[in-house]
C-alpha cells in the first residue's frame, strides 16, 4: 500500500520547484498576495493563477508562524469578527493565536485593507483557499479528528457553490478530506474504518464533478476512491469503479500517475500482468523521480519489479542502481537474484527475511505467487545446461519433494512453452530439444513491430498533449471577420469601378 | 415471535440428517422470512446483536447446506449475504457458539478454484489478508486447504493435488464435494501437458499418470481426447498437426509483415 506521504509527495513535486521569489516574504504576505492572484484568476477566468496560489502552500506550511499567518489572512479577507465565514475558519485554529492577534498586530493590517475589503464581498475562492490552509495546518499539527469534521463541512460548502474557478481548490479540499479520514482510527485494513463512511460523499462528488465537467475534481476524486477501495482490499469494487467511469484526459500529470499506479495494482491482483505492467510502466515513466515524489516513484517501481517477475521477465540491473532507490529496492534486488537463478531455497529465505518490508509495500501476496516462476526458471536453467537429465536429479537440484511432482512440473513447463523438451517416462529423464534459431522465426519482426508501435503511440500522445493559447481562435475569428470586411469593400469598389469602366476585370476576384 | 421461530428452525437445521437434506431449502426460506421480519437479513446500525448472531448462523447453515446439495449458485448468494456480517466488529455479533467464517470462506475459495476463476480467487485472498491478518489465515485449516491446492495447481505438482483430495486430508465433508471436480480438472491438465511432453506413452504408465483405475478407463479417456492407442502405447496425433500449423504460421506471417510495413508507411506520411 502506498504510504500517504507518497501521494502527498507527488503533489509537492511542482510546488517545490516553483516557489521562486515568493519564498523570502513573510508567510502572511504570501497569503495576502495570493488573494490578488485568486482575484485575477476569477476575473480572467484562468485557472493557472489559482494553481500558482496553491503552489505556495508547501513553503507556507514549513514556516513556524503558519497559524498566525492564516489568522492574519482570515482577518484581512473578513475584517468583521461577526462574519460567518470567518467564524468557521477561526473556530478550528488555536485560541491563543487568535487571541494574541486580536491584541496588537492584527488591527494595523485590518485598517489598511478595511476600505478595500468592504466593497469586495469576499469571493468564495478566497474563503476556500483559506479553508485549504486551515486543513493543511490541522494535518500538520495532527488534529485529525478536528480536521475530518472541518473538512466534511468544507467540501459540502464547496460543492454547493458550483463555480469553475473553484475546481482546483475543490480537488485539493477533497484530497485532504480523504486523508483526514484515513488517519482516523481504526486504520484502513479494518472493515470499520471511517474511510468506508466517506465513500458515498466521494461518489456524490464524482457524480457532480462529471456533470459539471469539472476535470480537476473528477480526477482527484476518482483517484481517492480507488485508493480508498484498495486500502480495505475491496478490489472488486475498485475494478467496477474503473469499468464504470472514465478518467478525464485533461487531468494533471500527477493524478494520471496515481491513477495508473492504482490501476496497475488492481490488474496485478487480478493476474492480468501484462496490462498491469503497461500501467505501471507509464506510471513510473510519468512520475517525477526526484524531490519529495521519490516515495511514489519507489513504490510504483517496487510493484513494477514484482509484476515483471510474475510475467517471467527479469528487470534490468540499472533499475536497482538508481542512487535514490538503491536502499529501498535492496530486498527486491535479492528477490530478483533468487528468481533469476531459479533457486527455490534462496527465494523462500529472501521472502521470510523481508516479510515485514514486503507486507508494508503491499507486495507480499504477489510475491508469494512467484514460487511457481522460481520453479519454472529452475527447470529452464536445467534444460539449458543439460541435453539429458534424469528426473531424480531435477528433484534434488530444485528441492522438489517427489519424482512424480518433478515429472508433472516439467510436463507443465513444456506445455507452457517455458522449455523445448520431451520426457521419457520409462527411463525417467528429460531430453532437451536442440535450440532453434530465433532469427528464423517471426520473433524479431514482432519485437520490431512492438517498438515502432510504442514510438508511434508516444508521438500521438505528444501531439495531443500540445497546448494552445486560450483565445487564439477568437483572434483568428476577428481577423477572419476583418478580412471579410475588406473583401466586401474591395468588391464594392470593383463594382463601382465596373460602372465607371464599363467592363469588369474578372481576374481581380481571383486575387481575393 | 419471529425470533422464536428462527431459533426453532436453527435447532431443526442442526439436527437435520443427511438423508432428508432436501427439507432444508424450505426451512431456510421460512427462516429468511423470519429474518426479514426482524429486519436482520442485512445488518444495520439498529439491528440487535442477538439478531445479528442468529442471522449470521442461519446464513452459514444455508451456505453449508447448499454446498451439500451441490447448489453452487445458492452458495454464492449466501456467501455474498454473509459478507456484511463478517465485516462487523466482533463485539457486535455477540457471543456465537462457533463461527463458520473460515469454513464458508474456504469453500468459496475452493469453488472459485474448481471453476478456474484464479483472478477471483486471488482477489478474495487479498481481501482476507488485509482484513484478518496473516496469523489468522495461517492458523485456519479451512483456508489453508484451498491455498495449498492453488499453489500445487499453479506449479504443476498434480500428484500433491491428488493427495490432498483423498479422504483423510480433506478438512471437512463439505470440501469433499469439490474433490471430484478438482480431479477432473487436474486430469485434463495432465492430459494437455502429456500431449506436448511425451512422444508416446505406455498405457500402464498413463494409468498411473492420469490417476485412473484401470487400463480400460485409460483407453476410454484416450479416445475422448482423440489419442491413438495401439500396441500397448498411446500416441498423440495433435503434436504432428501442431508442427504443421507452426510451419504454416511462418508462411502466413508474410501477410502480417506486409500489413505492418504499409502501416508504417502511412504513419510516416502523416508525420512528415
Amino acid at each position: 500500500m502506498a504510504d500517504k506521504m507518497d501521494v502527498d509527495a507527488v503533489n509537492g513535486e511542482r510546488e517545490e520547484e516553483t516557489v521562486g521569489p515568493a519564498s523570502d516574504l513573510p508567510p502572511e504576505r504570501i497569503i495576502i498576495n495570493n488573494f490578488d492572484l485568486i482575484r485575477q484568476a476569477v476575473d480572467a477566468f484562468d485557472s493557472r493563477f489559482i494553481l500558482r496560489a496553491l503552489r505556495s502552500i508547501s513553503t507556507l506550511r514549513k514556516s513556524d508562524k503558519f497559524a498566525e499567518a492564516i489568522v492574519q489572512g482570515v482577518r484581512t479577507a473578513f475584517p468583521k469578527p461577526s462574519m460567518g465565514a470567518r467564524k468557521v475558519l477561526e473556530d478550528v485554529l488555536p485560541d491563543n493565536v487568535t487571541a494574541m492577534q486580536n491584541g496588537t498586530s492584527a488591527p494595523s493590517a485590518e485598517d489598511k485593507k478595511k476600505d478595500a475589503s468592504a466593497e469586495e464581498q469576499q469571493l468564495p475562492e478566497i474563503w476556500a483557499y483559506l479553508g485549504i490552509l486551515v486543513q493543511v495546518y490541522l494535518y500538520d499539527t495532527q488534529q485529525f479528528q478536528e480536521g475530518a469534521d472541518f473538512s466534511t463541512n468544507f467540501v459540502e460548502k464547496i460543492r454547493s457553490w458550483n463555480r469553475r474557478t473553484l475546481d482546483q481548490i475543490g480537488a485539493k479540499a477533497y484530497f485532504y478530506y480523504a486523508l483526514f479520514h484515513e488517519t482516523l482510527d481504526p486504520k484502513p485494513p479494518s472493515k470499520q474504518s471511517p474511510v468506508i463512511e466517506v465513500r458515498p460523499k466521494l461518489l456524490a462528488a464524482l457524480r457532480s464533478a462529471v456533470l459539471r465537467k469539472d476535470n480537476d475534481t473528477q480526477a482527484a476524486v476518482t483517484v481517492l476512491l480507488l485508493r480508498n477501495y484498495i486500502s480495505t482490499a475491496d478490489i472488486t469494487q475498485a475494478d467496477l469503479l474503473v469499468a464504470q467511469t472514465q478518467f478525464p484526459t485533461a487531468a494533471t500529470n500527477n493524478q494520471v500517475c496515481r491513477y495508473l499506479y492504482y490501476l496497475g495494482r488492481i490488474r496485478a491482483i487480478q493476474l492480468a500482468y501484462t496490462e498491469a505492467h503497461d500501467h505501471l510502466e507509464s506510471a513510473t515513466r510519468k512520475s517525477p523521480t526526484t524531490g519529495p515524489a521519490i516515495g511514489f516513484y519507489s513504490q510504483s517501481m517496487k510493484l513494477q519489479i514484482v509484476v515483471e517477475l510474475l510475467m517471467g521477465d527479469i528487470p534490468e540491473r540499472s533499475v536497482f542502481r538508481q542512487p535514490a532507490l538503491e536502499a529501498a529496492l535492496y530486498p527486491y534486488f535479492k528477490l530478483v537474484q533468487a528468481v533469476r537463478v531459479g533457486d527455490l531455497q534462496a527465494f523462500l529465505r529472501c521472502v521470510t527475511n523481508n516479510e515485514g518490508q514486503f507486507r508494508k509495500d503491499g507486495t507480499y501476496t504477489l510475491i508469494l505467487r512467484l514460487r511457481q516462476n522460481v520453479i519454472k526458471t529452475g527447470v529452464r536453467m536445467l534444460s539449458l545446461s543439460y541435453s539429458r537429465i534424469s528426473l531424480r536429479d531435477i528433484c534434488t537440484r530444485l528441492h522438489i519433494s517427489s519424482e512424480e511432482s518433478a515429472e508433472y512440473i516439467t510436463a507443465k513447463a513444456i506445455r507452457d512453452g517455458v522449455i523445448e523438451a520431451t520426457l521419457d517416462h520409462q527411463n525417467g529423464h528429460m531430453v532437451t530439444n536442440p535450440q532453434r534459431d530465433a532469427y528464423s522465426t517471426t520473433e524479431p519482426s514482432e519485437a520490431f513491430h512492438a517498438r515502432i508501435e510504442a514510438l508511434l503511440g508516444l508521438r500521438d500522445e505528444c501531439v495531443m498533449a500540445m497546448r494552445y493559447p486560450m483565445n487564439k481562435h477568437r483572434q483568428e475569428l476577428s481577423e477572419a471577420a476583418k478580412a471579410r470586411e475588406r473583401e466586401r469593400e474591395l468588391a464594392k469598389e470593383i463594382v463601382e469601378g465596373e460602372g465607371d469602366d464599363g467592363d469588369g476585370d474578372e481576374g481581380g476576384f481571383e486575387g481575393m | 415471535m419471529a425470533e422464536n421461530e428462527l431459533k426453532q428452525i436453527l435447532t431443526q437445521l442442526d439436527t437435520l440428517k443427511a438423508n432428508n437434506l432436501s427439507e432444508a431449502p424450505k426451512l431456510l426460506s421460512r427462516a429468511k422470512l423470519a429474518l426479514l421480519n426482524l429486519n436482520a437479513l442485512v445488518p444495520t446500525e439498529q439491528t440487535q446483536p442477538q439478531h445479528l448472531a442468529l442471522a449470521a448462523s442461519l446464513l452459514e447453515y444455508g451456505a453449508l447446506i447448499s454446498i451439500r446439495l451441490q447448489d453452487t449458485d445458492a452458495f454464492t448468494r449466501y456467501f455474498q449475504q454473509l459478507q456484511p456480517f463478517y465485516s462487523l466488529p466482533s463485539d457486535r455479533l455477540g457471543s456465537r457458539r462457533q463461527s463458520n467464517q473460515g469454513k464458508v470462506t474456504g469453500l468459496y475459495l475452493l469453488l472459485l478454484l474448481s471453476v478456474g476463476d484464479y483472478a477471483g480467487f486471488h482477489t478474495v485472498l487479498e481481501g482476507l489478508e488485509a482484513s484478518s491478518g496473516k496469523e489468522q489465515i495461517e492458523k485456519d485449516e479451512f483456508i489453508q486447504y484451498p491455498v495449498r491446492l492453488e499453489q500445487a495447481l499453479m506449479e504443476g505438482s498434480y500428484d500433491k493435488v491428488w493427495g490432498e483430495t483423498k479422504g483423510e486430508r480433506v478438512p471437512s465433508e463439505e470440501f469433499g464435494v469439490f474433490s471430484e471436480v478438482l480431479v477432473n480438472t487436474i486430469r485434463s491438465e495432465i492430459a494437455s501437458c502429456s500431449e506436448r511432453a511425451y512422444p508416446s506413452l505406455p498405457i500402464s504408465n498413463a494409468k498411473n499418470l492420469l490417476f485412473l483405475d484401470s487400463e480400460g478407463a485409460v483407453i476410454q479417456f484416450a479416445q475422448s481426447r482423440g489419442w491413438v492407442a495401439k500396441e500397448g502405447r498411446i500416441y498423440f496425433p495433435e503434436q504432428e498437426q501442431e508442427m504443421l500449423a507452426a510451419q504454416k504460421d511462418v508462411m502466413s506471417s508474410s501477410n502480417v509483415v506486409i500489413e505492418n510495413t504499409l502501416g508504417y508507411a502511412r504513419k510516416l506520411e502523416t508525420i512528415v
